[in-house]
C-alpha cells in the first residue's frame, strides 16, 4: 500500500471504509466482548443512510471492523518503525501509543471473530515516506492518527451495534489524545479545534 | 446577610467579570428568591465526583436523541462555567489562563453546536443554565481550590465526566450526524484531558480506550 499517496488523497481516505458499499442496517446479535460491551441487539446506525446489496449487519460490521484493523496494523508498523528515530519523552510516548494501537487491533480482531469473520492480517510491508528524524516521525504520526480519526468518524454511524459505536468513539478519543501529545511534542497548539474531525 | 439571599460566589482574587458567571449568579439569585434552589453555603472538598455521578445519571435517564442532546447541553454549560471560574480565580498563571480560556471557548462551541442540533430536532434549549446544583458543585469546588494543580485536577474530573457521558450517549443516540458530533466532542474533551494531565504530571494517555473511566 502506498501510504503517502493515501494520506494525501482525501477521496481515497474516505473510500477506505466505503469501498465495499457499507450501508446501514440493523440487528446484530454479537458485541465487542474485548471492550466490555454488553447488550441486546438493537436496530441502529444512522438509520437514514442507504442500504446496499444484501449484506447482513454482521457482514457489514465485519467489513468496517476489518478496515479499521488495517489502519491499526498500519499504525503499529509506523510506531514500530519510527521508534528508532525517537528519544526521551517522544520515545516513551511512541512506545505507549504503539501498545494502544496493538490493543485496538486485538480488540477489533476479537470482535471480528465474535461476528464470525476472519480478521485481516498486517501487510508484510508498508510503503511509508522516508523519515529522517524525530520531527518527521511525529509529523507522520499526526497524519496517520488524523486519518484514522476521520475514517472511524465516517464509519461509526454505519456500525449496527451501539456497543461497537461506543467502542469506536473510545478509540477515536484515544487517537485524538495521541494527536494532542504529538502536537505538543512538535511545539504546536495541542487542541486546535473544538470538534475533532481528523483529516478527511 | 442571610445566606438564602446571597449569591454564593467564593471570589478568591478580584471581581468575577465574565458574562457566564454573572448569568449564573442572576439565575441563581432568581431561583433562590423563588425558593427553588437551596441557599446554604456548604463547603465541599474540591472534587467533581458527585457531579460526575449526577451527570452520568442524567444521561442514563435521558431517552431519545433530543433528551440526550439536552443533557449534553447541560454538561457543556457546566464546563463553560467551570473554565470561566478558573480564569477568574486569580490562581492561574498567564499560560494556564490562556489554556483555560481556549478550553472554555471550545465548550461554548460545543454548547452552541448542540443547541443548533436540538433546535433542528424541534427541541427548545433552555434560555439559561438550569442545572444549578451542578453549577453549585463547581462553584464549591473552585471555592476550595488554592493552586493551579487543584484547578487542573478538578477540571480533569469534569472532563472525565463529560467523556463518560458522551460514551454513554453513543449507546443511545440514533441519528448518524449526532453520533458523529458526539464522538467529535468526546475526542476534543480527551485532548483537553491530555493537556490537563500533563499540567499535573500524570500520564497523558493512560488508556487505549478512552471511555471516561476515572484513572489515577
Amino acid at each position: 500500500m502506498d501510504v503517502e499517496q493515501y494520506l494525501r488523497d482525501p477521496v481515497s481516505r474516505r473510500r477506505f471504509f466505503a469501498l465495499s458499499g457499507v450501508g446501514v442496517t440493523g440487528g446484530s446479535a454479537v458485541f465487542l466482548t474485548a471492550c466490555g460491551g454488553k447488550g441486546e441487539p438493537e436496530t441502529g446506525g444512522g438509520g437514514q443512510s442507504e442500504v446496499t446489496k444484501a449484506k447482513s449487519p454482521e457482514e457489514t460490521d465485519i467489513h468496517i471492523l476489518n478496515t479499521a484493523l488495517d489502519l491499526e496494523h498500519m499504525a503499529v508498523a509506523a510506531y514500530t518503525g519510527g521508534a528508532e528515530l525517537l528519544k526521551g519523552d517522544a520515545l516513551a510516548a511512541g512506545k505507549t501509543f504503539l501498545e494502544h494501537e496493538q490493543e485496538h487491533a486485538q480488540g477489533l480482531a476479537t470482535a471480528i471473530k465474535d461476528l464470525g469473520g476472519r480478521p485481516n492480517k498486517a501487510m508484510r510491508g508498508y510503503d511509508f515516506p522516508t523519515l529522517r528524524n524525530q520531527e518527521d516521525v511525529l509529523n507522520f504520526a499526526v497524519d496517520l492518527e488524523n486519518t484514522a480519526i476521520a475514517a472511524y468518524l465516517d464509519a461509526l454511524p454505519k456500525l449496527s451495534m451501539p456497543e461497537l459505536r461506543a467502542t469506536a468513539a473510545a478509540i477515536i478519543t484515544n487517537e485524538a489524545e495521541h494527536v494532542a501529545v504529538l502536537l505538543g511534542a512538535l511545539g504546536m497548539d495541542q487542541v486546535p479545534d473544538a470538534f475533532v474531525a481528523g483529516k478527511g | 446577610m442571610a445566606m438564602a439571599d446571597a449569591p454564593r460566589l467564593h471570589v478568591i482574587d478580584g471581581d468575577v467579570d465574565t458574562a457566564v458567571i454573572a448569568e449564573y449568579e442572576s439565575t441563581r439569585r432568581d431561583m433562590v428568591r423563588r425558593g427553588i434552589a437551596a441557599g446554604g453555603a456548604a463547603v465541599l472538598a474540591a472534587s467533581a465526583i458527585p457531579l460526575l455521578l449526577g451527570v452520568r445519571k442524567a444521561f442514563a435517564q435521558a431517552e431519545g436523541d433530543a433528551a440526550i442532546i439536552e443533557s449534553a447541553i447541560g454538561i457543556e454549560q457546566i464546563a463553560v462555567f467551570a473554565y470561566a471560574r478558573a480564569v477568574s480565580s486569580g490562581i492561574l498563571d498567564e499560560e494556564t489562563m490562556r489554556i483555560a480560556t481556549q478550553f472554555g471557548a471550545h465548550e461554548q462551541e460545543h454548547a452552541d453546536g448542540l443547541i443548533a442540533a436540538l433546535e433542528a430536532l424541534g427541541g427548545k434549549p433552555p434560555a439559561k443554565p438550569t442545572n444549578l446544583a451542578d453549577l453549585d458543585a463547581v462553584q464549591d469546588g473552585f471555592g476550595d481550590a488554592r493552586t493551579q494543580a487543584d484547578i487542573a485536577n478538578f477540571a480533569i474530573e469534569l472532563e472525565t465526566a463529560g467523556i463518560a457521558a458522551y460514551y454513554d450517549a453513543q449507546l443511545k443516540l440514533k441519528d448518524a450526524k449526532l453520533l458523529q458530533t458526539g464522538a467529535s466532542i468526546m475526542a476534543n474533551e480527551g485532548q483537553h484531558l491530555v493537556v490537563l494531565r500533563q499540567a499535573v504530571r500524570k500520564a497523558p494517555v493512560p488508556n487505549a480506550f478512552e471511555t471516561g473511566e476515572a484513572s489515577s
